[in-house]
């Protein structure tokens, strides 16, 4: 009885969702165009390339930027076959909120706060690169070990430090950089075909130069790293008198409040993240304020819910008096989030001066590091 | 005249069996919270050997999740062997027809649920995992029925209360627990492919069952305390039970969404901002197991209930209790005798 109402169960296939929310933005304005059917075509392009959700392939021709190796063993379903090594890594471990595409469209993902990140763009927040350019490994890794605080993004410290799952996270970095390589390359073949009018069949080669300029960032990310200087010694060293602590405060402050910084337009005179300056992250604008739609308005963004939209939601000032820093809280951690910003938000880069370009120097950075670091003592 | 008291073996292979559901239940929890439900990929044996000959030591040092997974198979084969010892003994001693049959009924329910924990391994399905996740707390449920029915509170409780209502409450509240159940199940088997409205459809559903059986619970301990059912004291110890467990089952509630997903308002305080969740944390997991743990205690306790309510009151609907009736001629109605 039980085999028969069993019959027809079975491993389902399942499939990288297609971009549809990034069509849809990008036709909004054409009513002659059909995102879904363009949106598909081009996720059929990239598995072309790049393999589908349980058997991913890194595309031939190109220089590899991803250990496909590790690749393999995150993709697929959950489990261990005869050689009892585990496959479906990030299924077990990551897709109840980024999606099986990365897409940040996991089941739970309309109840989490921030959104789950959505690998598609290429863009990520926590990262040792300037604006523009692709994180590291380091960085993803740190995330991945780290977590984000007050975040769903969990700590996975636990699986790095247990012998029999080491190499999970190293292989989830592989694994998240091919999602990301694979959506860009996915969301370019869209606007190949609706920007620049290229039909998705003829452009191959288009197609092979989009696909080597995104493996190309990837690969190249690593040089271009910022390379953090080390603390001055008066910032390792506990003051040595309240008075030199206030002072630092003090310098700290007005660097904060400074119009070069801008740092109370968002975080608000006291750092409570409660300044007059409220934004969108990219992932938000770029189907809203991009598309013409305005995210305020529930009635124009509510016509993208059908192609994976979520409610928009202003991105959040940190309140420094919480302690609690997205990016990592070591001082190294947040010089980098102040001069290199953080990528996809509204939080800019400060200057950085150098080759007499105007600027904080290294030393006054440190002292804004120092102040907004001693914020937290002030709760 | 005979000294012999037999042994009562239905009592306690009817107990021991509901008590090791119990543990075979939170290792069942354990296996979903860390998705091992694949971690032995064949199935009636283990890696190719018979499961009870897999190499212990292999086991034991083995990867955590095939720990868990073939833990939970082992101990599914023990609960069946109690099971079996149980219909045995019934066979041979209990005298009410019904219970041995309800006692065969177990044994198949048993059966049911390890051949499903299988099809979910051969199939590689994860709806058949929600089934089966579903079904270990049925089963639960039955076995605490059996070992309710051979329970002396069973035998000699006499029908004298006048029904108000609680024998209906008892299985609204058993309803309850158990669709919330299932809609936990939802949540917990998610499949990877779930869209975002419906897992928040879901979870909306699943908070407003948890104010219905918090209503069912609030009235069930209210309704005991007054009369009629004051009278009966054994009618608190299964609504003290639901209090308690509710209480906790909140909390564990609450706890099991922030160990996954934190407090949508996680910046109101500086520990919630600065809390960051451990996956596959030790506390994490148990903690989110507990919970699904403790829905099954809500069911079994719900089952409780309704044994005792019904042990004092169903009777009483059909047949006036001869005790406590004068003009009874002091023999025991059928359905008394008969139960």
């Amino acid at each position: 009885m039980l085999g028969v109402l069993l019959v027809g169960c079975g491993p389902s296939e399942l499939d990288y969702r297609p971009n549809f929310l990034h069509a849809a933005s990008l036709t909004r304005e054409s009513a002659d165009r059909n995102p879904t059917e363009i949106a598909e075509q081009a996720a059929a392009l990239t598995e072309s390339w790049f393999g589908s959700l349980d058997q991913p392939r890194w595309p031939s021709g190109q220089a590899e930027a991803v250990r496909m190796e590790s690749v393999l063993r995150c993709a697929g379903p959950v489990g261990r076959l005869a050689d009892k090594v585990e496959r479906g890594v990030f299924r077990k471990h990551c897709v109840t909120c980024h999606g099986l595409s990365g897409d940040g469209l996991g089941p739970v993902s309309m109840l989490l706060e921030p959104y789950p990140r959505d690998f598609r763009r290429g863009t990520f927040k926590f990262k040792s690169s300037p604006v523009g350019k692709k994180p590291i490994r380091e960085d993803l890794h740190r995330t991945l070990v780290e977590g984000i605080p007050g975040t769903a993004m969990p700590s996975f410290r636990a699986l790095e430090e247990s012998e029999e799952f080491a190499n999970d996270v190293e292989d989830l970095v592989e694994y998240v950089q091919f999602l990301a390589i694979r959506g860009e390359v996915e969301r370019r073949a869209i606007r190949l075909n609706l920007q620049e009018g290229i039909p998705l069949e003829t452009s191959e080669p288009r197609m092979q130069e989009i696909l080597s300029d995104v493996v190309g960032k990837w690969n190249s990310a690593p040089s271009e790293a910022l390379s953090v200087p080390e603390p001055p010694a008066w910032f390792t060293t506990a003051p040595s008198d309240e008075e030199s602590h206030l002072e630092w405060i003090q310098k700290g402050k007005l660097h904060f409040e400074s119009e070069l910084t801008a740092c109370v337009k968002c975080h608000g005179k006291t750092g409570s993240g409660d300044g007059a300056s409220q934004d969108y992250d990219e992932w938000t604008k770029d189907w809203t304020i991009l598309a013409g739609i305005d995210p305020k308005h529930p009635k124009e963004w509510k016509e993208m819910k059908p192609y994976g939209a979520l409610r928009p939601v202003l991105a959040k000032p940190r309140n420094f008096h919480w302690g609690a820093f997205h990016g990592g809280k070591s001082p190294k951690e947040i010089f980098k989030r102040i001069v290199l910003g953080i990528e996809g938000t509204p939080m800019p880069p400060v200057a950085r001066a150098e080759n007499s370009n105007p600027g904080l120097t290294d030393q006054e950075l440190w002292e804004l590091v120092y102040y907004v670091m001693h914020l937290e003592d002030r709760s | 005249m005979s000294s012999e008291v037999k042994f009562n073996f239905v009592k306690l292979w009817s107990w021991l069996a509901a008590l090791f559901i119990f543990p075979l239940i939170w290792v069942g929890g354990l296996v979903t919270t860390h998705d091992a439900g694949m971690a032995v990929p064949d199935w009636p044996g283990t890696y190719g050997y018979n499961l009870f000959l897999y190499p212990f030591w292999t086991w034991i040092y083995g990867p955590f999740d095939l720990l868990i997974e073939h833990g939970h198979r082992l101990l599914g084969s023990w609960v069946g062997l109690l099971v079996i010892f149980l219909c045995i003994a019934a066979w041979r001693q209990e005298p009410r027809r019904w219970y041995r049959w309800a006692c065969v009924g177990l044994l198949g329910a048993v059966i049911a649920q390890g051949l499903l924990g299988g099809f979910r391994v051969v199939l590689d399905e994860r709806t058949i995992a929600m089934i089966h996740g579903c079904g270990g707390p049925m089963v639960f449920a039955y076995a605490t029925f059996v070992a309710l029915a051979s329970s002396s509170d069973w035998k000699t409780a006499t029908a004298r209360i006048v029904p108000r209502g609680l024998w209906s409450l008892s299985w609204i509240l058993l309803a309850s627990t158990v669709t919330q159940l299932a809609l936990g199940a939802q949540l917990r088997h998610a499949l990877p492919s779930t869209s975002p409205v419906g897992f928040m459809s879901m979870v909306h559903l699943h908070l407003t069952f948890a104010g219905v059986v918090t209503i069912a619970i609030l009235a069930v301990a209210l309704m005991v305390r007054r009369s009629p059912y004051a009278q009966e004291p054994g009618l608190r110890a299964p609504a003290n039970a639901l209090l308690a467990l509710l209480v906790l089952q909140l909390l564990l509630g609450v706890g099991t969404w922030m160990a996954n997903y934190a407090l949508p308002w996680s910046e109101t305080t500086g520990a919630l901002a600065r809390y960051v969740i451990a996956a596959k944390g030790y506390w994490e997991s148990m903690l989110v197991t507990a919970h699904q743990a403790t829905g099954s205690l809500l069911i079994a306790s719900s089952t409780w209930l309704i044994c005792r309510v019904g042990r004092r009151q169903f009777s009483l609907v059909e047949n006036p209790d001869p005790l406590n009736n004068p003009q009874s001629t002091g023999a025991l109605p059928r359905s008394i005798s008969a139960v």
